[in-house]
């Protein structure tokens, strides 16, 4: 099959693994990149990802550790890496691409101490320029059981949308929209992943439904503000990559799985969480604090969630902040 | 292609130009038909019937209220040409479609006359050559500038940028300030051993007789602001277009017209611009992976703005609605611009053009090879940037669209980056900051409230906030840079020659010292001065 039939891959995690999957459940050719070469190896011999080894891919998945034969082989190149990775992988990357590649990423979170977003740092550390963001309420359990599910990509360039919906649709497993707001549909998403740490702290202290919608429609609303001052449309944040992502990751079926739901719970029960074990949503919320102050917006959820997290204040006092503050202010 | 050989003379490719101009406008003539018959053969709301009656009815309105005979003439051609419109056969509405391409080709395209820009090109050294001119009109207005050219001053990579000209063609982008830009680069780009270049100018501009010569002889082609429907923008492009495929080194304001609040463009003008793109992508297309278009920001740093007050009027009058072509200004007032020329121009440092790093069509750097960078640092093919899903070099107007914003953001880059402050802008800064801190307010209109007793700066102040300004400046490089004459100047001398200028020129001085004071004045031509500092954020309070 032809390079640009091909969907790249970097990272073989249990998300990129995953997606590869679907693509080539739906026939495309899927290369995953990946700097272990045991699990490349792996992958080719077996069909099997050993970070996730109950699951048999389809053989049309291969992986490889050698960057340039990915750069080669596929035009679109989807990156699904942990945010602490992300700058180093792109800079890697940066030697094996050029501006006829699209480079969509799938992580939902900002980078570094300074809360860049990654569109941002992948033009920074690579010379592509068709860059997009996919994001959305899909996990990757649901994507290797053949689950429906639906995903959004945003991208300033139409054809990154189109291309990367061309390449990913796997109907009736994943359905993949398209849109324009890429700095939108990058801040949904990393601050739903923030505010699924509050969902789990609010779930750990057994407020109750009423409490936990409240929690969750003034956290939406908090999002969309901050979005707005960062220059994207505020109806982003009731999409996919927003109230989407937040509905499923605190669901209460996919709510065990997600770290992010999981460390919110550990946190509610006032246990201290060291900087390594910090998941993608704690960093994301940290990020999220310091964005707000740098554009002047004021986010009592946030702020609450990344004080509890630093240990600064309890989950309880954070709960009867968020609601004084939001109380006071709305 | 390429050689390593230092280029200390640019070649002057205008020199060619009138044996070109009728296969260069055939060719744009050609396009533009083509193109418009390809869109309006789906009929409906865009069939060639609705493009030719949006023309019709722009001219209309545009001529509603005909100044002259000329005007009343046009006016009875538009509105026969209405009348007959809906009676047109298909062979008609096409003819129609050729005879106004042709017309509006015609007058937008330029001319070049060698001889004027050998006679411009020695105004730079012997002014006496100027007072034995021929031409009629030009004499006076000449006069008042003929030393301006020697006062010019040229920072920047200019070496680079001559042997890029050589490699592939410019497009030099400047910000806009005054009418005398043009003049100001016309005489900067011969003190820097530039090439001449083509550009659009304001057809207003042609109305004023003694810059309308050069101008029109200097590789300008007219651009009517007034017209502004789809055909006349499209054949402005196209001809800009066909201009940079065939090498022609070009100019664009991409801020539009001159800057009314006197800040740093940053919405810039994409239509134009987008032209580099479209050239870059047409020869590629066409087979030549090698052509090369380099886009130089440019910044015109004056010391004082002959238009200040007009501009800022226009500006406050009602920010966001200015009007759009000025005509009555400094520069239409010979007498003004006389002592303009021998009052400001004359003096050291009143204009400093510097040349920013010269940027591909997408807005990558580009190495002194002409080599295109990422923000690595790596060396790439920036042709790669048109390659479609099948590998092929094409076109997709949204995404080349999008790559002409990004150069457009790289551009403004370039110009902060670029930016010279002098003595004016930077005085006018700290006083800004000052008056606005006792206050307590930043917004204009307010400031223009205040008694003017709360205008009044203590000089200890000042020097310190200069001081600290200036410190800031050096510190951030992306917020442009202080002038070699005042970055090591003491606070007490920049401040001495900003109150000579600011009180020298204008109708009423900017601002005045009396004693341990500075009093400012004109809070207006302030405003306007420290807007070109105004990207540079506040000082935080300690």
């Amino acid at each position: 099959m032809s390079r640009k039939d091909t969907v790249g891959i970097i990272g073989a995690g249990r998300f990129g693994t995953a997606l590869a999957h679907v693509a080539a459940e739906a026939g495309r050719p899927a290369l995953i990149y990946t700097r272990a070469a045991d699990i490349a190896d792996a992958i080719n011999r077996t069909h099997v990802n050993p970070r996730l080894s109950e699951y048999q891919l389809n053989p049309a998945v291969r992986a490889t550790s050698a960057a340039d034969e990915l750069g080669d082989c596929a035009r679109l190149v989807v990156l699904t890496v942990n945010s602490t990775d992300v700058r180093a992988s792109a800079r890697a990357l940066g030697d094996v691409l050029d501006g006829g590649h699209i480079l969509v990423h799938a992580v939902g979170a900002l980078v570094g101490p300074e809360g860049a977003r990654v569109s941002d740092v992948l033009r920074e550390e690579t010379p592509v320029l068709r860059i997009g963001a996919l994001a959305g309420p899909t996990v990757w359990r649901d994507l290797l059981v053949s689950q429906f599910t639906s995903m959004v990509v945003a991208s300033e360039f139409e054809e990154v949308a189109r291309e990367t919906r061309r390449l990913l649709s796997a109907p009736p497993v994943l359905r993949v929209y398209g849109g324009g707001d890429l700095v939108g549909v990058e801040l949904a998403s990393v601050l739903s992943n923030a505010y699924t740490l509050a969902v789990g702290m609010s779930d750990e202290l057994d407020v109750g439904p009423g409490v936990r919608a409240v929690l969750v429609t003034r956290a939406l609303a908090e999002a969309s503000r901050l979005g707005a001052a960062a220059g994207a449309e505020r109806v982003t944040f009731t999409g996919l990559a927003g109230l989407g992502n937040l509905l499923v990751r605190s669901s209460h079926e996919s709510s065990t799985h997600s770290r992010d739901y999981l460390l919110g719970r550990r946190l509610g029960r006032g246990e201290r969480v060291a900087d390594e074990e910090f998941t993608e949503g704690a960093r994301a919320a940290l990020a999220g604090v310091s964005l707000a102050a740098r554009l002047g917006v004021r986010t009592p959820v946030l702020g609450a969630l990344a004080a509890v997290i630093l240990g600064r204040l309890s989950a309880a006092q954070a709960a009867q902040g968020i609601a004084d503050t939001v109380a006071a202010a709305e | 292609m390429r050689s390593n050989l230092p280029i200390t003379a640019a070649t002057n490719r205008l020199a060619g130009f009138n044996a070109q101009r009728e296969s260069l406008l055939g060719e744009v003539e050609a396009r533009i038909l083509k193109a418009c018959l390809e869109r309006t053969a789906g009929g409906g709301d865009s069939s060639l019937e609705y493009l030719l009656n949006e023309v019709v009815f722009s001219e209309l309105s545009r001529l509603e209220s005909p100044r002259n005979r000329s005007e009343a003439r046009q006016l009875s051609r538009w509105r026969d040409m209405s009348n007959r419109l809906l009676r047109m056969s298909d062979a008609e509405k096409r003819a129609a479609l050729e005879s106004l391409i042709r017309h509006y080709c015609r007058d937008i395209v330029g001319n070049f006359n060698p001889r004027v820009y050998r006679f411009a090109k020695d105004v730079v050294t012997p002014a006496l050559s100027l007072l034995l001119s021929p031409v009629s009109g030009v004499r006076d207005g000449m006069a008042a500038i003929m030393n301006a050219g020697s006062q010019v001053h040229i920072q920047g990579p200019v070496e680079q940028i001559r042997a890029l000209g050589e490699r592939g063609t410019l497009v030099l982008t400047p910000t806009h300030s005054s009418n005398l830009d043009s003049i100001v680069l016309a005489l900067g780009l011969v003190r820097a051993g530039l090439p001449p270049v083509t550009y659009g100018a304001g057809k207003n501009l042609f109305t004023n007789p003694f810059i309308s010569y050069f101008m029109h002889n200097l590789g300008a082609y007219r651009v009517d602001r007034r017209l502004r429907f789809r055909l006349y923008k499209d054949v402005l492009k196209e001809y800009s277009t066909v201009l940079l495929e065939r090498g022609y080194h070009s100019l664009f304001f991409p801020g539009g017209t001159r800057c009314r609040s006197n800040q740093i463009e940053d919405r810039l003008k994409l239509g134009l611009l987008g032209t580099s793109l479209a050239a870059f992508r047409n020869r590629a297309v066409s087979g030549d992976r090698d052509y090369r278009i380099f886009i130089v920001p440019v910044t015109i740093n004056y010391q004082l703005v002959l238009e200040a007050q007009t501009l800022i009027e226009d500006y406050l009058a009602e920010t966001g609605k200015s009007r759009f072509i000025i005509q009555d200004d400094e520069f239409s007032r010979l007498g003004r611009l006389a002592e303009f020329g021998r009052k400001i121009l004359a003096h050291e440092g009143a204009v400093t053009l510097r040349f920013g790093e010269p940027l591909d069509p997408v807005g990558n750097r580009v190495d002194p090879d002409g080599v295109s960078l990422d923000r690595r640092g790596r060396r790439i093919d920036p042709t790669t940037y048109l390659l479609d899903a099948d590998g092929q070099l094409a076109a997709d107007p949204q995404r080349d669209a999008e790559y002409t914003r990004l150069l457009g953001d790289a551009l403004v880059e370039g110009f902060h980056r670029n930016l010279v402050l002098n003595s004016t802008q930077l005085v006018a800064r700290v006083l800004f900051d000052r008056v606005a801190a006792q206050a307590r307010t930043r917004d204009i209109y307010r400031l223009l409230r205040t008694s003017p007793g709360s205008r009044t700066v203590v000089v200890a102040d000042l020097q310190s906030g200069l001081d600290r300004l200036r410190a800031r400046v050096t510190d951030n490089p992306a917020w442009g840079r202080v002038s070699p004459m005042w970055a090591r100047a003491s606070a007490d001398d920049i401040i001495a020659d900003a109150m000579r200028a600011l009180s020298t020129y204008h109708t009423h001085p900017v601002a005045v010292r009396h004693g341990d004071h500075v009093h400012v004045e004109d809070m207006k031509l302030c405003f306007y001065y420290q807007n070109r500092a105004a990207h540079i954020p506040v000082e935080e309070q300690p």
